[in-house]
């Protein structure tokens, strides 16, 4: 079997196209994808499952095959029975509100028969020890719980080749390790799969082949041998993520120096509306001011709302926060602290970037336009002034975001997952940023899973445990 | 103990068909909210409301139960208070008593239907019924749709609280505008990746869809059936001037 990208040009958008890309995958293959954002990688794959051109429009020379048929001329529900895909989201993938309908549903979608189905989830959820998570609501499942149901669901389609496309962006340690596991096991069953990553470490020594891509161009492929050979500075040089998977609890960093200003939070307990256990459960915690603090710990911890907590987000939690012998309540603390939320898109709500941060800063300020301009040059959005803010992309979303927390004059800057789903480059790229955000006197707390973030920045971390 | 998919099923199968929840929701929303019938048809209404929350405790949904239950007990609170009242609160009074009492039933009937049927089980309905898939599946991506908006929209809630901007403080148009613009970009942005995620998977296929869900008429269905089929047909008679009884 192959898939043949003869002289490829699918323009969907400037920065995602391909040129002239030749690609062959052999049956049972593990081929790994990976290059900075932008590169192409999810591109490839949504030729590879017809998405494009039958969904996403744009210009496509050249042909895809596979069986030796052409998927860009076959409707995509026949492409479905062969090529399942595992989407980056876990959000926006489900269909159905239960699991076990979501499992079923790309069998029933084909008309295969009640028994069958039945027989296929029973298999699957075996196979990957997901009896627990079998009838519930879909909306009740942490984002490793819904990647685990993905990654059932192309199972029990039985789709012959498999397409990963960033599958572990919002994932923690120990989810991942279990999408690798699942990873495992279809290669045990002499799937296909093709994937595209940043995160390289928890595949690297599964995959048989990695392609790396830039600008739309293959610029390395290598085999197993080859890839295994590399060095770390080689790695660097290709712009890649280190290929150690360390977990980022075991990255040592103290949780608070002496000589550290203290800011002392005390009684942050929060637990959802109709469930009895405390998913923040905090007596006292010592933070260290002007530090950068890395928040580790795995999904479903309770670091995101530790975070909503913090700033003052959840009406519930009745912890104070004392700092500079000043003692902050919930109301005060919406007043020093700002959050970065994962979704930036989200807290972004003018018409362009200057009027954006013109809204968080103080009103009184005549210069407040001279010093809005000369901060937002400072974070390298002066060239965007006049641009709509959603039409920016993820990195800029989130400098933008940085810019209002600077300009509203907070004194400490949450973040949450600020680097899930980037390069290295735009990695190291943020780790900067915090550094400079630092130097301006704020306090951040950063709530990550990337330990090459941590070691990049963050001077002090503290781990969440559930509970 | 392994896992048996079909055995999960059966225990998962709600109380009543989802075309028979359909067939309540028709009716009552003509008769109690729609306000169908004259006098003879009082009683019938009085029965009916009383339907959605007996079926809510059937199916053990307690919460939706008690807050139905709230809201109708207030409405007809102010209705009862109604007459003790001065003048313009008066007014008031018989116009909330008089909305909830008339809202409240059908909304609860609605959330029955939505909280207790699978997206599976409803186009399995619906086939059945012979509705065209054009029809049948955006309907389904409804069931899907109104938590994810729901959360969206806490989400940007949480966002503009964060950034102190708040209904109040600056012109209440804008703050409206705010929440509408990422509001609309994060929907438009998950219905793609829903509709491109469903595409894979072969939503749309020509072929006769298999649901592995159970539904179907049992003795409950068929009562609750007749009972719809009873409240049409003594509105009819009352249509007809047969007078079945004095109220």
């Amino acid at each position: 079997m192959s898939f043949v990208y003869g002289s490829d040009n699918a323009a969907t958008k400037h920065e995602n196209s391909l040129r002239n890309v030749s690609l062959a995958v052999r049956d049972g293959e593990f081929v790994f994808l990976t290059g900075p954002s932008g590169c192409g990688k999810t591109t490839i794959l949504r030729l590879i499952n017809g998405l494009i051109p039958q969904f996403y429009p744009g210009t496509l020379s050249g042909e895809i095959l596979i069986n030796g048929k052409s998927v860009s001329d076959q409707e995509l529900y026949d492409t479905a029975g062969l090529v399942g895909t595992v989407f980056q989201n876990p959000r926006s993938q489900f269909y159905n509100v239960d699991t076990t309908g979501e499992l079923a549903f790309s069998c029933e979608n084909r008309g295969l028969s009640e028994a069958d189905i039945y027989k296929r989830i029973d298999e699957t959820v075996a196979d990957f020890h997901i009896k627990s998570l079998m009838d519930r609501n879909i909306f009740h499942l942490s984002d490793g719980e819904k990647q685990k149901i993905a990654c059932a669901s192309v199972s029990v389609a039985g789709s012959e080749i498999i397409l990963l496309d960033e599958p572990s962006a919002n994932l923690d340690y120990e989810a991942t390790m279990a999408l690798r596991e699942m990873v495992i096991r279809w290669k045990q069953q002499g799937k296909t799969i093709v994937a595209a990553e940043h995160r390289i470490a928890y595949l690297w020594d599964l995959i048989d082949r990695a392609v790396i891509l830039r600008d739309g161009q293959i610029v390395w492929e290598l085999s197993g041998a080859e890839k295994d050979g590399l060095s770390i500075s080689e790695l660097l040089e290709m712009g890649l993520r280190s290929t150690v998977q360390e977990p980022p609890t075991d990255v040592l960093l103290p949780d608070f120096a002496y000589g550290d200003e203290p800011i002392v939070l005390q009684d942050f307990r929060f637990s959802y509306r109709g469930e009895k256990r405390e998913i923040v459960s905090i007596d006292r915690l010592k933070l260290a001011a002007g530090e950068i603090t890395a928040v580790t710990g795995a999904n479903g911890a309770g670091k995101t709302s530790f975070l909503n907590c913090l700033c003052g987000l959840e009406k519930r939690c009745k912890g104070i926060m004392e700092y500079k012998e000043k003692i902050y309540g919930r109301k005060e603390r919406q007043k020093i602290c700002f959050m970065v939320m994962q979704d930036t898109g989200n807290q972004l709500f003018t018409e362009s970037v200057l009027e954006e941060v013109l809204i968080s800063s103080p009103k009184s300020a005549e210069d407040a336009e001279k010093k809005a301009t000369e901060l937002l040059r400072q974070l390298d959005l002066d060239a965007f002034l006049d641009r709509h803010p959603q039409s920016l992309s993820g990195g800029q979303k989130q400098r933008l975001a940085i810019a209002c927390a600077i300009a509203s004059g907070r004194e400490m800057l949450l973040l949450d997952e600020p680097t899930s789903g980037l390069d290295y480059a735009h990695m190291m790229e943020t780790a900067q940023l915090l550094k400079r955000v630092q130097a301006m006197g704020i306090t951040l707390l950063v709530v990550t899973h990337d330990s090459e973030l941590i070691h990049a920045c963050c001077g002090r971390k503290i781990v969440l445990k559930r509970g | 103990m392994r896992y048996c998919s079909k055995a999960a099923q059966e225990k998962r199968r709600g109380f009543i068909d989802p075309r028979t929840k359909l067939a309540l929701v028709v009716i009552i929303a003509l008769f109690v909210l729609g306000g169908i019938g004259g006098e003879q048809m009082e009683p019938v209404k009085t029965g009916l409301s009383a339907l959605p929350f007996l079926l809510l405790l059937v199916e053990r949904q307690w919460r939706r139960f008690l807050h139905g239950l709230l809201v109708l007990v207030l409405g007809y609170g102010l209705l009862l208070a109604m007459p003790y009242l001065p003048g313009v609160l008066n007014y008031i009074a018989l116009m909330c008593g008089g909305i909830l009492t008339r809202f409240v039933v059908t909304i609860v009937m609605g959330e029955y239907l939505i909280g207790t049927t699978s997206v599976s089980e409803f186009i399995c309905a619906m086939e059945k019924l012979y509705m065209p898939s054009t029809i049948t599946i955006p309907m389904s991506v409804m069931f899907r749709l109104f938590p994810t908006v729901a959360a969206e929209w806490r989400s940007i809630r949480r966002a503009m609280g964060m950034r102190g901007i708040r209904f109040g403080g600056t012109k209440a148009g804008q703050v409206v505008e705010y929440q509408m613009v990422p509001m609309m970009t994060s929907c438009v942005r998950i219905g793609e990746e829903l509709s491109a995620s469903a595409l894979t998977r072969g939503l749309g296929a020509p072929v006769k869809r298999t649901n592995i869900c159970r539904i179907g008429f049992r003795i409950q269905d068929h009562v609750l059936l007749l009972l719809c089929a009873a409240v049409i047909g003594v509105w009819i008679l009352e249509l007809c001037g047969v007078t079945l009884w004095w109220s």
